[in-house]
């Protein structure tokens, strides 16, 4: 259980922190774009399609600039690494099956969580070859399907090795 | 020996050695990844390539003499070309003898990141609605009828949704339609006609950041189609001696420096491949012939209470099946599923387009990866396990 822990506790720097520099806003911020890539733009037509975020309709056909989807999912990414980070810890420190089991499955939802993340809860920008669509999406997917397979597999082994003491204390009574 | 005697001994051999069975899985691993991350990148980009150029749709195409490249780049990966023909050689393309139709097009740009553009540095492509033969018959065959004012069709990943309005250089257009994916830039890609691309300059002039400038009397390019029964070679000859200034090139030779990029790194993923294939089969026979010599006493205990040569040789050659079958299927998947991921990064990072390809075409080239796993690392641990599995009971058991 060490090891797993150690591996969740790496995967939820990596949901944590890669977000925070690969989502559209960052990017343009750190290449000192004048017009950030994480902004959308307020249009006069409410029935033009902007690329980018939903902000639309609105008033005026002046910029002013709003978050985009990619800004929050890596905010919220945070708020799913916190925990996935605790529970890593604890794995690393728990002994006993049942909070073996709790855990793993906790791990398994964050994992669920990461993935939904990107995709449909909050979503990314809508251009395909923004930053935040072809590093900072494929990223979280990668490492939420990492920790769903992580959590799984700790969970069946955890259940494994339950069934196996089970047996060994009743033949030993 | 019963067959599931026999897999539960290789199973229990391989839980009492996990070292070896991990470093004979990595093996498998790599090799299955990297020969899945070739077929896809390698086969994707050729592909996508003939598909731009069926797109295209044109036998010859005709561009400014020394733009050959600047061409394919602007249709293969949307960056913009600055050279232009003069529009009078569009008539004196379609008057040399074998040429059926002559359609110019103009390409064009969207502005980055400004408020009068809904999508940033988008690649526009203009065409004649008189003459064109590339986009057209897709017109009339899905949405019964040309592209009016106005009006435009997309790429398959044009983010704006069909029969939405979609607004470049303040000039608001409606979406009719998106074509099918090939992989290139085409797919982002907005197609107009071009008194649509004359309206969206001249209102650019005052609803654009910048206005859209269309060199007056100049086209980008001239897409020829050539008469049935004429050969496309001799017709783009004929064309680049009847119109000084212009290189045509044949479909065939279209993106031809994309094509000797995508064959360069073939060559070099080939060596690696092949480089890695050498290693990964020398370990596994290393390890092999180390585990088979660590067991020489326990497999002539096997031998000694019954089991045959042959129930030996499987039984060890089932280790190693089956380790390069684990490795290898998650290494195919691995990498298939980090293709898939990270495939515009990819294309951003190689330099050229391809095609991800459809389900039953990736699962065909998983099974091809795990099938030279197998390969490998069976016929690495083939040799070790022989000598071992033919040895006499009692000399094994001596030693």
């Amino acid at each position: 259980m060490r090891i797993v822990g150690v591996v969740v506790v790496a995967m939820a720097l990596v949901i944590g922190v890669v977000p925070q520099f690969t989502h559209c806003k960052a990017v343009s911020a750190s290449s000192g774009s004048t017009m950030s890539m994480g902004s959308s733009t307020t249009m006069s037509d409410s029935s033009t399609a902007t690329g980018g975020a939903t902000t639309m309709g609105a008033g005026t056909a002046a910029t002013q600039p709003t978050p985009m989807r990619c800004y929050w999912t890596a905010r919220a990414a945070i708020g799913v690494a916190l925990p996935l980070a605790a529970a890593g810890v604890l794995l690393f420190f728990s002994r006993r099956k049942e909070t073996c089991r709790a855990l793993a499955i906790l791990v398994c939802v964050l994992g669920v969580v990461t993935v939904l993340l990107p995709t449909v809860l909050i979503g990314t920008c809508q251009p395909s070859s923004t930053v935040c669509n072809t590093t900072m999406r494929p990223i979280l997917l990668a490492t939420g399907g990492l920790t769903i397979l992580i959590g799984l597999i700790t969970l069946v082994r955890n259940e494994l090795t339950a069934e196996e003491h089970t047996a060994a204390m009743q033949a030993a009574s | 020996m019963r067959l599931r005697s026999l897999i539960a001994l290789a199973l229990h051999n391989l839980a009492d050695n996990e070292l070896r069975s991990w470093l004979l899985g990595l093996c498998a691993f790599a090799i299955a990844a990297f020969a899945v991350t070739t077929v896809l990148v390698v086969h994707g980009a050729q592909e996508s390539l003939h598909l731009a150029a069926d797109r295209l749709g044109a036998d010859v195409v005709v561009v400014p003499r020394g733009a050959a490249t600047q061409v394919d780049g602007a249709l293969l990966m949307g960056t913009v070309s600055k050279t232009w023909l003069p529009s009078s050689d569009v008539a004196r393309i379609a008057a040399v003898p074998g040429v059926a139709v002559a359609s110019p097009q103009v390409y064009l740009e969207s502005l980055s990141h400004a408020s009068c553009c809904a999508v940033s540095r988008m690649f526009i492509v203009a065409y004649d609605p008189r003459t064109d033969f590339t986009v057209g018959p897709w017109l009339h065959q899905s949405l019964g009828g040309a592209l009016g004012l106005e009006q435009a069709v997309g790429g398959c990943r044009v983010t704006v949704p069909v029969n939405h309005n979609i607004m470049l250089y303040g000039y608001t257009m409606w979406l009719r339609g998106k074509l099918e994916p090939t992989g290139t830039n085409l797919d982002q890609t907005l197609f107009v006609t071009l008194p649509t691309a004359y309206a969206m300059a001249h209102s650019s002039r005052t609803t654009a950041v910048r206005p859209l400038v269309i060199p007056r009397d100049s086209v980008s390019s001239v897409m020829v189609k050539v008469r049935p029964g004429q050969a496309p070679a001799r017709i783009a000859r004929s064309i680049a001696d009847a119109v000084p200034g212009v290189t045509a090139i044949v479909s065939p030779q279209m993106f031809a420096a994309y094509r000797s990029q995508i064959s360069g790194l073939l060559r070099i993923l080939l060596l690696v491949l092949g480089l890695l294939l050498v290693l990964a089969a020398a370990v596994t026979a290393a390890l092999f012939a180390m585990a088979a010599n660590e067991r020489r006493r326990e497999l002539g205990v096997l031998r000694a209470l019954g089991a045959s040569c042959g129930a030996v040789l499987v039984a060890l050659l089932g280790e190693a099946l089956t380790l390069a079958l684990v490795g290898g299927l998650a290494g195919a998947l691995v990498a298939a599923v980090g293709v898939g991921l990270f495939h515009t990064l990819l294309i951003s990072a190689l330099g050229f387009p391809f095609l991800f390809p459809a389900f039953g075409r990736l699962a065909g080239e998983v099974v091809l990866g795990l099938a030279l796993a197998l390969v490998v690392v069976g016929a690495a641990a083939a040799l070790p396990a022989l000598r071992v599995s033919r040895q006499e009971p009692a000399d094994a058991m001596r030693q």
